[in-house]
């Protein structure tokens, strides 16, 4: 034991760094060993190479040779015009009639707006596994359902709306300003009476604002639904696809992401005047 | 009148209630969404008369899925699957590598005027081009198979990863930033000890959320031939083989739903931190990575 001086030199020795919690240990583990399992080249993994895609990319490939040849006549055409519409309609109706089955829906998957824990605890289970089944999946199953066409394109994105404005729109309910409920409340209103002049009013704004994102997701996700017959853009991309005209289909992708850019701008500046 | 009222019931059946303010800005937005369902309905080349089957015919399928599941193939379903979360995985892990730097040069706090609107303007077009149209252009170059879909996952997170992990850099503190820069720290240092250490829980929660989506979409990449279980939905649906159809929708609901408990887990941990504080509100900006 040493006696302390006053000129001894102040401890600047650095304090010792934390030791990682365990939480981060085994997340680390966990995703290091999914890593691995997934990207592996063996009989579970899908055998992930960078030098395998490094030559795949430098031999010459014909969508490559379509990109600089792309065909950009292909957007005054009348097939394109006519597709194109049947995409934005298909996105407005499915939109539409899906944040309004939402409204309702979305009250009822929350704590607030559930009458009794039985309705909250079915609303959820269906909204969870409505909103796993992605767009085309829906597609899929309406074209076997309804046939070919733009209707199960339409009641494809109509789930696939109900799904995603329910879900965004039920989350925003439980951080929302509890006075005015108690207010209501205290003055006599029923359960409904109570969602009608507390809750509805305060989510009105988001509502909109998701239902109005959801068109967005939607218009993109309208393009795609022609792969497997439901109708828009998607089919005309298909077409040429399968003629390998690649300069078209860039022509077509082209325009369409211009369309959806110019959407989504007018979109987020009406969203920000709603918030 | 034939009873008397009292006083107070006098005042109150005289009292003018107050006005409802007009809102022009409502009356144009209920106007423009009744006019669009209309326009939109009235004009779509739809085969309406087929709308009343809809529901009946989706019953019949339900039903025909799930009373006789075809159990012999689960094993092909799940591994179908298996292959969907490894696409998803590998795909996002490729998103979030190439998307943190150009958040870096997209952020107007941490990169000079002249790079972000160039940078903003390239996530803004990978951003709107779907996976599934990625990925059919991608399969000409990289053969049928889960390599292409993979690189159609990443190349198509890299948008919207880019866009918000730039939001998330953005909203962080000036005050360590100025503390790095007054210590004689260069660009970089700055970047490594003032900013990555204040955004990386909020950017790891936003790429285990896009991992979420992302099975979504690999799920159904296969619709195209790009792996993964889309090609055995797309096939058994097409071909009306109910019984497997049903199993491998069951694995496909089965294990997204799986998936985002476990990650939803993780991601709020990270966020919430090891001390355990009341849990914020998840940032807007996770809501908005919806796709």
């Amino acid at each position: 034991m040493t006696t302390a001086t006053t000129e001894a030199p102040p401890d600047t020795r650095r304090p010792k760094r934390p030791p990682p919690s365990p939480f981060a240990i085994g997340a680390i583990i966990g995703a290091v060993a999914l890593t691995i399992a997934t990207g592996a080249d063996w009989r579970y993994g899908i055998g992930f190479s960078l030098t395998e895609v490094l030559t795949d990319l430098t031999r010459p490939n014909a969508p490559m040779r379509g990109l600089v040849n792309i065909d950009l006549s292909i957007l005054t055409n009348s097939r394109f015009l006519d597709a194109f519409a049947e995409t934005v309609q298909m996105a407005v109706i499915g939109t539409i009639c899906g944040s309004i089955v939402a409204l309702p829906l979305a009250l009822l998957n929350s704590h607030i707006g559930a009458p009794n824990r039985i309705v909250y605890g079915a609303v959820k289970l269906f909204n969870n596994v409505i909103r796993s089944f992605p767009e085309l999946l829906w597609a899929l199953l309406f074209v076997a359902a309804v046939g070919i066409g733009a209707l199960p394109g339409i009641l494809a994105l109509f789930f696939f709306s109900i799904a995603v404005v329910t879900k965004l729109t039920s989350d925003t309910i439980d951080g929302i300003d509890p006075g005015p409920i108690e207010a209501a409340r205290a003055s006599g209103a029923g359960h409904w009476q109570m969602l009608r002049t507390a809750v509805v009013p305060q989510i009105l704004p988001g509502y909109t604002s998701f239902a109005m994102y959801c068109f967005e997701l939607n218009l993109r996700a309208s393009a795609v639904l022609g792969l497997v017959g439901a109708g828009g853009i998607g089919e005309l991309l298909n077409f040429f696809r399968n003629q390998g005209a690649w300069p078209q289909v860039w022509g077509v992708v082209a325009g369409f992401v211009i369309i959806v850019i110019i959407v989504e701008q007018i979109s987020m500046a009406v969203r920000r005047r709603l918030l | 009148m034939s009873e008397p009222q009292t006083t107070t019931e006098q005042r109150f059946d005289t009292i003018v209630r107050p006005e409802k303010p007009f809102n022009w800005f409502r009356l144009i937005v209920t106007g423009a969404i009744v006019a669009g369902l209309l326009g939109a309905t009235l004009t779509v080349d739809a085969n309406w008369s087929r709308l009343p089957d809809a529901p009946g015919q989706l019953w019949t399928i339900a039903r025909l899925m799930f009373t006789n599941l075809d159990l012999d193939a689960l094993p092909r379903a799940l591994e179908g699957m298996w292959e969907s979360v490894a696409i998803a995985w590998i795909g996002t892990i490729i998103g979030a590598i190439l998307s943190l730097p150009l958040a870096l040069l997209a952020a107007t706090n941490i990169s000079s005027r002249a790079t972000v609107p160039g940078v903003r303007f390239v996530l803004n077009v990978l951003r709107a081009i779907p996976e599934i149209i990625l990925a059919i252009v991608l399969i000409p170059i990289f053969g049928l198979g889960a390599l292409a879909g993979t690189l159609a996952i990443g190349i198509g997170s890299i948008g919207t990863l880019g866009k918000l992990s730039a939001e998330i850099i953005e909203g962080c503190d000036a005050g360590p930033v100025e503390a790095a820069d007054a210590a004689g720290a260069s660009k970089t240092q700055r970047i490594r000890w003032s900013v990555l250490p204040q955004v990386m829980p909020e950017i790891l929660a936003l790429w285990l959320y896009r991992f979420e989506i992302n099975i979504r979409a690999s799920a159904v990449l296969g619709v195209v031939g790009a792996g993964g279980i889309g090609t055995m939905l797309q096939q058994t649906i097409e071909f009306r083989a109910w019984g497997q159809a049903g199993i491998a929708l069951l694995v496909v609901v089965g294990v997204t739903i799986l998936v985002d408990t476990i990650s939803g887990y993780v991601r709020r941990r990270i966020i919430r931190g090891p001390s355990g504080k009341p849990q914020e509100e998840e940032p807007a900006a996770q809501a908005e990575a919806w796709i």
